[in-house]
């Protein structure tokens, strides 16, 4: 036995109560992890939903396609900072039949100014745009079906023909990484020259979509509706759009309750506090006596003192881990992944923030502290003789 | 003749109650010699355990000085105090005051996690006054698995763990029946005869006080 082990007896002493107050501290932990986690899904989704992005497609429906000179029209038009563009295509690997992905192909050189969060190693990225049958990856697809740099892959189209003759051979080039939660990390992406090429004369230059970044994200809806108006007396009509433009005017709404949560998820953090404060008084009373008589066995005021923080952090930490435990599958594996592909323009990411298991795992230790220190301090500075005379 | 073990001189000691001064002892002189068994008795309320936490350092006087086993404990700092405790002093109590949650061993163990005493050597020191209050067998054994005899033996045992050189006992026998009673006297008589330890204890019962060298009365606050 030695001090600690000694502190340790009596954290188990009155177990149901110890055990009341770890569920108390776990179950303030779990609820304070899942409203960050509210407020930071949300946070997240207004941030995908203030992206300076427009795309532009076929007024009828995104499976019909534009003439490729609209490219030129919308980079020329006011206010528009960059543009790329891109085509459906589709395809799997037949090697991994089951393995659903996007293939699109791409303007190899602005695809990856469009999309800045998507990150390729420089010199990839400078092979891909000088190599024609080259392709990047995300890491997420690549990990999954085993690729790496320097591969060749075969893909099969569903839309267009393959030609045993001259099959959809690809050389992984690069693998992007993603910068933002947003990001579908399993996209495959190739020259359009290429696609283009193969296509029969009559469906040639002709694009699925255009995608452009504005100069100023806050005029982002009128620089869509000045686009389409541009092409409103042409051949094809366009329908643009910023990218969730429907979460920002939802979200907005939002703010108030999201601040409401903010002071609900600090509310719980108080309750946590009183509950510990709780057991730790009554601990505290109990034992009033057996303080005195460590006491005047020769221990110190500060053996006493560290011996009810002790207890309390112990406490605090032990339901502070256990409120973790439970929160991950509870918060990520349920509830996420349901909000995720049900809700998904709400809560696109709903997982806990790392930092705000830290924050949960400190607030229980440090509050578990805050709420000893003064039964702690009381405890300490008893005097002896008063102690002892007190009966359990 | 040597120094006497305990020398109180002058020392008085008053309690506060709601603005009144309630005056338990006064001007009180005492000494106990080195190695003597002093029974302390006397009518409840006259101030015994009072005089017994002046002597344990425990409380201090409001006036006078204290000096046990060659130290002015009423000066003491609140830290000196406790280590001057610790190594000294033996404090057995009318409700022996083992802590629930502990074995015997361990309990008897407690007062040498102050000491820089090795794991292994805390265990075989507590075994040891396990052993001389006759409870070698019973090391293992809670609190509440004992009866209050043993209950007190085991407080004994805690007392004389740290070889202290004075015994302070408030009614030890207080809560007990005859025959255990017996046996708690009859293992201080031991303490005192063979291990040379200065006691000092208060009781009402007066076989028990047969079996100290010296017997005192207390009353009202001043020695008969
Ligand atoms: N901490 C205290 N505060 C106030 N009064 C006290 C305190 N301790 C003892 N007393 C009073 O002092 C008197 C002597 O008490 P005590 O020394 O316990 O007597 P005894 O042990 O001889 O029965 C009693 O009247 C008691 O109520
Ligand atoms: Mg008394």
């Amino acid at each position: 036995m030695n001090l600690a082990s000694f502190a340790a007896r009596n954290v188990l002493r009155n177990r149901f109560r110890t055990v009341l107050t770890v569920l108390g501290v776990a179950v303030a932990v779990v609820a304070f992890l899942l409203l960050r986690t509210v407020v930071y899904a949300w946070t997240m989704a207004a941030d995908f939903a203030a992206k300076d992005r427009v795309v532009t497609r076929h007024k009828v429906t995104f499976i019909m396609t534009l003439p490729k000179r609209y490219v030129d029209d919308v980079r020329t038009a006011p206010g528009i900072k960059v543009v790329t563009f891109a085509n459906w295509f589709g395809g799997k690997d037949p090697k991994h039949d089951t393995e659903f992905f996007s293939a699109v192909a791409v303007d190899t050189k602005s695809f990856f100014q469009v999309y800045d969060e998507m990150r390729v190693a420089d010199a990839d990225l400078e092979r891909w745009q000088t190599d024609r049958s080259g392709a990047i990856v995300g890491d997420v697809l690549a990990k999954k079906l085993g690729w790496h740099v320097g591969d060749k892959v075969t893909l099969e189209s569903g839309i267009y023909p393959d030609d045993p003759q001259n099959p959809w051979t690809f050389t992984i080039d690069g693998i992007y990484t993603a910068m933002a939660k947003s990001v579908d990390r399993s996209t495959f992406v190739f020259h359009w020259d290429r696609l283009n090429d193969r296509i029969a004369t009559r469906g040639q230059n002709e694009v699925g979509w255009i995608v452009s970044r504005v100069d100023d994200p806050r005029h982002v809806a009128e620089t869509s509706l000045a686009l389409d108006r541009l092409f409103d007396d042409r051949e094809v009509q366009t329908l643009s759009q910023d990218e969730g433009a429907f979460n920002a005017s939802f979200l907005a709404g939002f703010s108030a309750v999201l601040r409401a949560i903010d002071v609900v998820s600090l509310v719980i953090l108080v309750i946590m506090t009183l509950i510990l404060g709780n057991t730790v008084a009554m601990g505290v009373r109990e034992r009033t006596n057996e303080y005195g008589v460590l006491r005047a066995i020769g221990f110190f005021p500060r053996h006493i003192a560290a011996f009810v923080l002790g207890e309390a952090v112990v406490t605090g930490c032990v339901g502070g881990v256990l409120g973790i435990v439970l929160a991950y599958p509870l918060i990520e594996r349920g509830m996420g992944r349901w909000l995720e592909e049900n809700m998904g323009v709400m809560f696109p990411y709903f997982r806990i923030e790392t930092s705000m298991v830290a924050v949960a795992l400190g607030a229980s230790v440090v509050l578990a502290g805050a709420a000893a220190a003064i039964p702690a301090w009381r405890a300490s500075r008893l005097r002896v003789t008063d102690a002892l005379r007190r009966v359990a | 003749m040597t120094a006497p073990m305990i020398n109180l001189r002058q020392v008085s000691k008053s309690y506060d109650r709601g603005g009144e001064t309630l005056k338990v002892l006064q001007a009180l002189d005492f000494e106990v010699a080195s190695g003597s068994f002093e029974a302390l008795m006397g009518p409840s309320g006259s101030g015994k355990s009072t005089l017994l936490n002046l002597i344990a350092g425990l409380d201090r006087p409001t006036a006078g000085t204290i000096e046990v086993a060659g130290t002015r404990i009423d000066t003491l700092g609140e830290g000196a105090l406790a280590k001057w405790r610790a190594n000294t002093l033996g404090f057995i109590f009318q409700a022996y005051n083992l802590i629930p949650v502990l074995t015997a061993v361990e309990n008897v163990e407690l007062p040498l996690l102050l000491a820089p005493v090795a794991s292994r050597e805390r265990r075989r020191r507590a075994e040891t006054a396990l052993r001389v209050v006759g409870l070698e067998d019973r090391s293992l054994h809670y609190p509440r698995q004992l009866s209050g005899g043993q209950e007190q033996r085991v407080a004994i045992a805690r007392a004389i763990v740290n070889d202290p050189t004075l015994l302070v006992a408030d009614e030890p026998t207080g809560d007990l029946d005859r025959a255990s009673a017996d046996d708690v006297l009859r293992l201080l008589e031991t303490l005192n005869k063979e291990l040379k330890k200065t006691i000092i204890m208060v009781t009402h019962d007066p076989v028990a006080a047969e079996r100290a060298t010296v017997v005192r009365r207390l009353d009202k606050g001043s020695l008969a």
